[in-house]
Parts: C-alpha cells; structure tokens; sequence
C-alpha cells in the first residue's frame, strides 16, 4: 500500500511533538539534571525545524510504502499489546497458550484455510514450545513469570 | 615465563578443556536469545561455578563471556535481532546477508572474525597489559565526552539518506537515556508519574523494540518468514567457510583496523563492546572503496563488528586485571569472582598467583578457538530451524522468546509495554526514514557523553569558561580534533558530490584514463 506522504514534514513534526513532550516537565529540575537534556531538545527542535523547512524546499520522498497486507499489520501490532495485556491478567503461561496459539493460525490462515486436523497437529508443537521456553525460565535462569490471576 | 607453561600446562587436561567447551557452548546459546546478554550468561551460570576450583571457575566464565558475545552474531544475522548490544553493528550488514541468501557466509566470517578477535584481545592482554592500563587512567571525564561525541558521529553513516534523520534519531536516543534518574543531579526526570519508569529505559529494552518488532510486523503483514527460501545454503558449508576465510585473510586490513580499535576502547572503562562494534564499523565503511554497499549486505561491516567486539572480551580484562576497574559490564561479574577467591587485581595478580592469572587468560584464548567447530556447528543448525520452520510458527516464537528476554531483565511487564511501544513507534519511524540503528547509538552514546560533560563542567565552576575544560589538556583536544576530522571525512565526500566537485574530478581521471 503507498500513502502519499512528504517524510521530511513527518519527521521534522515528530521531532517537534517529541521534544514539546519532554520540553514541559523540564520546569522544576536542578541544573546538573538538566543541562544536558536542555541542550540536547534545543539541538532537536533546530533539526526539527530544519527538516520542515526542507520539506517545502527540497522535499525527499512524497510517499511511503507499506509492504504486505496494512490489515495484518495493524492486527499484529494489537495481538502484541492484547499479548502484554493477557500476561497481566491471566499469567505468563496462559496468556501465551491462548495467543500464541491463536496468532499462529491466523497467520497460516493466510496460506488458506487450516484444517482441524492440522490446527489439532499443532496442540502438542505448541504446548512442547512454550512449556520448553517456560521451564527454562523458571527452573533455570530463576525468573519469576507472572502468574496474574491464578498467584 | 614458567608461570605460563604450567598454567598452559593445567588447562591442557580433559578437565579444563572439557569446562571451557562447556562454557563456550552455554555462553553461545544464551547469547543468541534476545534479550539475554553476556552480563546475564555469567549471572546465571556463575553459581555453578562456586563449587570448582578458582582457575576451573574463572576459566567457565572467560568461556562463556567468548560464546556469549559471539552467539548474539547469530540472531543478529538471521532475524534482525541482535542477541547482545554489543553485535547491534552486525545487524547492519549480516541481515541483508540473509536476505540475499548469503546467510551462512555473514555467519562464517562472523566465526572467523571473532576466533581472529577473541585470539587478538588475548594476545594483547598477555603482552600489553601493564603498559595499556597506564593509558587508561588517562581517560577522564572530558575525554570520555570526547570518545561518546565520536561515536555520534557514526550517526552519519548509519543515516541511510537523510543526514538531519540520523542526527533527529540520535537526538531522540540521547533523550530517551535521560529518562529517568539523573547520574550527576539524582533527580528524576520525564518519568510523567510513572515510578517504574524511575529506572530508565533500559538499553536492551529499547533494543529489542526497536529491532525486533519492526521486523516482526513487517514479517506478519508480508506473510513471509525471517529468511526467504533462497535463505537455505547454498554451496555447501565448507565452500562458504573457504569463501570467507579467503576473503578476510585475503585482505586483512579490515580485520587489523578493527581488532586496534577493538583493543583501544576495550581498556577505556565504561565505553564497553557496545561502542566499540560501531566505532569499528564506521571505520570500515569510511574506509572502504565502496561504502554505499554498507547496509546492503557486504561482508566487511560483519566482519569489523565482530573482530572488535571479540577483542574487547581480552582487551576490557586490561583495566580490570591490573587496576581492578571492569572495562565493561559483564566484566564487574568476574571481578567479583576474583575478589571470592581471595585475588586482588593489581600487580600481585601477575606475580603471586601468576599460573592461575595466565591460567585465565590463556583459557579464553583456547575459548576463542573453540568458537570455530562450535560456532560453525551450532551456526548451520540455527540457520537451518530458522529457515525451515514455518513462519506462522517462527514469528509468535520470536515473540514470545522477546517477551521473555524484555521481562527477564527486570522482572518487569512495564519493560515490556516499553519494547512493543518503542517497537511498533519504531516500525512507522523507520517508514518515514528515522531508522533504529542511530536512535540505539544515542541511548548507548548519551549516557557517556552527559556523565563526562556534567562532571567536567562541576569541575570548572570556578573557571570563567567552563567549557574551555573540555579541551583542558592535551588527549581531549587530539580527540576533539578526531571528532571534527571524523565529521569532515563523513560530510565532506556528500557535499563535493552535491557542488558537482566530484562529478568533476571523476570525469578528469576518466579522460586522464
């Protein structure tokens, strides 16, 4: 999918929404704290400025390709967060089980159809990948996972 | 002399070969998992050290700090994914390696360069140690605010088009590092309420964000594994391994440049294996006759990041061993491991106990060497799950091994809403041409050059220019010379090429030709 969008404008606002972001909260600090951050947003806000005033004079690129299917990015970008969500609420162990096993099919979905046979097939793949990198975890390396509602 | 060969001598049984082959091997797994660095390899496997004898112990550690290092090469170039920071550089051209279908040759002439590295830092530590400890001390405040300013100006080699984009990502790097409490002032800073973000954002989170999500997005909107099929190996292994040795022994100034600058950053403490594969990068794009084709797949940015980046391994032991001060984070772990047996560094460390000093040295240069079968071995069988697995099955496997890598750090799921917001932020930066690579450099840069900066200026309150500090002696203004020599040498080709001078001189030596 291509959008017609001027690059140089987009960074040079993003540059600008990021250093106003970080500009505000500065009040208050001692001096040691923020002379270096306060040199650094100036340094931002000129390159900001700089950019856009580019982008009216000597644009780089008017348009911006995103490869693949716009739906499934977006969709991903969601499962990651419903991911970080679940861990949460439903703990590491469960919350992996339910989506990592949910964003599987829907990827191979994208192949054609999957059977229940094949979707049965995978239970133990699954299972077998997540209890291997779970156990790792917390027998081995002593992490703690988060076990949400169930501790 | 003697204390070599007997400690020679004691690591040439079963015993002690059998440890390091174990290290190197343990060490490469865990740092070819996202997220997981070499600090943490020796972290966890460091109690299973407590029950070995003090030369078995620190011989299972310098092993697994070798493997460690190396294994990040490994997701680096099959994923995208840099496994430690200190192989960010090996991303740059390793991947696009991949993607050509050249997979296993970006991981043959990682293997060669870090075994040539690993064995180079050793060398170095053996023979230069005394003499380069001298020269590390010399490194204060401003000169290391130096040193982090000439890493910045990496920033406009890995712009990829846009030199006011590169210089904006390293701009918001820089910001991102100073989230948190402040090292000189104490303060807490842009933390907007939220007390988990008192502690910063952490490197490795921001890294794996802004490196793996991306890609992963782009994997699951294309519907495409992380290799292509053209991925698999072609050739044959052994006529890729003959390939890459010819090339790198073929030509070894990339190599030598890069294990020098791999030895002089390892000894200044605090700038660590994370700067020095960029520096080292760098300098070979800059001195390469064609550096357009970095960042699109040529073997020598590999080759740079990982030769320097091994060499550090020895080279950050050069501070610690001789005056206690660890070179580099995974190194504070072993100066504790010394401190535990009762060792002192210092000249003692050379004398007294000198056999178990070489000992320990020595073991990291056959730990190096075991890179070779080891990392050639596991190499083809990581590439081939990476190719062979169905990619509806490698992605959510990724994520999850992400997921775990980014809360392992901490314990901390607000660790890992930061990577997956970095990430998916990263991923539509990287559309508008901010790329990852110089907001990484500015967080890993930033904090260096604010320490040095604040502290040179609390040192010259009293002066009625406090700045002119920074140039107060003679190192900080060679090294103030190399920043502006390093950003001449960077801008100047463009711009003679914008002015139409080098379309000029072009044409001359054509018709002179």
């Amino acid at each position: 999918m291509t959008l017609r969008l001027n690059t140089d404008f987009a960074a040079g606002l993003f540059g600008l929404l990021f250093a106003a972001v970080l500009w505000f909260p500065r009040e208050g600090m001692g001096r040691l704290s923020i002379i270096f951050p306060r040199a650094i947003l100036v340094i931002m806000v000129v390159l900001s400025l700089a950019l856009i005033v580019k982008a009216f004079t000597k644009p780089a690129a008017r348009e911006v390709t995103i490869e693949g299917n716009p739906r499934r990015l977006v969709i991903m970008i969601a499962v990651l967060f419903v991911w970080w969500y679940a861990i949460d609420l439903l703990g590491f162990l469960v919350a992996t089980a339910i989506i990592f096993f949910g964003l599987t099919w829907y990827l191979a979905s994208v192949e054609g159809v999957v059977s229940r046979r094949r979707l049965a097939q995978w239970v133990p793949v699954v299972a077998l990948l997540i209890g291997v990198f779970y156990l790792a975890f917390t027998q081995v390396l002593n992490v703690r996972l988060p076990s949400g509602i169930w501790s | 002399m003697d204390m070599l060969l007997e400690a020679l001598f004691s690591i040439l049984t079963l015993e002690g070969l059998a440890t390091i082959l174990c290290g190197v091997t343990a060490g490469l797994f865990i740092g070819a998992l996202p997220g997981l660095t070499a600090t943490m390899a020796l972290a966890v496997l460091l109690p299973f050290t407590f029950t070995m004898s003090p030369l078995q112990g620190l011989m299972a550690l310098g092993a697994v700090y070798m493997g460690a290092i190396y294994g990040g090469a490994f997701t680096a170039i099959l994923i995208n994914t840099p496994g430690t920071p200190s192989s960010i550089a090996t991303t740059f051209d390793g991947y696009p390696m991949a993607r050509q279908g050249r997979a296993y040759e970006a991981l043959a002439a990682a293997t060669i360069a870090s075994v040539v590295g690993g064995i180079i830092g050793v060398a170095f530590l053996l023979l230069l140690a005394p003499p380069l400890a001298r020269l590390a001390v010399v490194f204060g405040p401003a000169e290391m605010f130096w040193v982090a300013l000439l890493g910045l100006t990496l920033v406009a080699s890995l712009s990829s088009g846009s030199l006011l984009k590169g210089l904006l990502g390293g701009c918001i790097g820089m910001l991102l590092s100073t989230i948190g409490v402040s090292p000189i002032g104490g303060e807490t800073r842009f933390i907007f309420g939220i007390p988990a973000l008192q502690g910063g954002i952490e490197l490795i989170v921001a890294l794996i964000g802004l490196f793996v999500i991306p890609e992963l997005i782009s994997m699951a909107a294309q519907g495409r594994g992380a290799l292509p099929e053209s991925g698999k190996l072609q050739g044959g292994a052994g006529s890729a391994i003959m390939r890459m040795g010819r090339h790198i022994f073929g030509k070894p100034i990339n190599l030598i440049r890069s294990c020098i600058i791999g030895q002089i950053i390892a000894i200044i403490p605090g700038a660590g294996g994370n700067v020095t594969s960029l520096v080292a990068y760098n300098e070979a794009r800059r001195f390469s006759r064609d550096p357009s084709s970095f960042g699109k797949g040529n073997v020598d940015g590999v080759i740079a990041s990982e030769s320097s980046n091994n060499v550090m391994v020895a080279g950050s032991m050069v501070p610690l061993l001789t005056l206690g001060i660890p070179g580099a984070p995974p190194d504070a772990i072993i100066l504790g491991v010394l401190l535990m047996h009762g060792l002192r560094p210092g000249l003692d460390l050379f004398t007294e106990t000198g056999v178990l000093t070489n000992g320990f040295i020595l073991s990291m240069g056959f730990a190096a060497m075991f890179l070779l079968p080891v990392g050639l071995l596991g190499g083809r069988l990581i590439h081939r799950v990476v190719v062979k697995t169905p990619f509806y099955f490698l992605l959510p496997s990724i994520a999850m091994v992400t997921i775990l890598g980014t809360y392992a750090l901490r314990n901390s799921m607000t660790d890992v809403f930061i990577m997956m917001l970095l990430g998916s932020v990263g991923y539509f930066l990287r559309l508008i041409g901010i790329q990852a690579a110089p907001i990484v450099l500015g967080m890993i840069l930033g904090v260096i050059a604010e320490k040095g900066y604040v502290q040179t200026m609390l040192t010259a309150v009293v002066d009625p220019i406090p700045w002119l500090r920074l140039l107060a002696n003679p190192l900080s203004i060679v090294l103030a010379c190399l920043v502006v020599l390093s950003v001449a040498t960077t801008l100047l080709p463009g711009w003679l090429e914008r002015s139409g001078r080098m379309a000029k001189v072009d044409s001359d030596e054509e018709k002179t030709s």
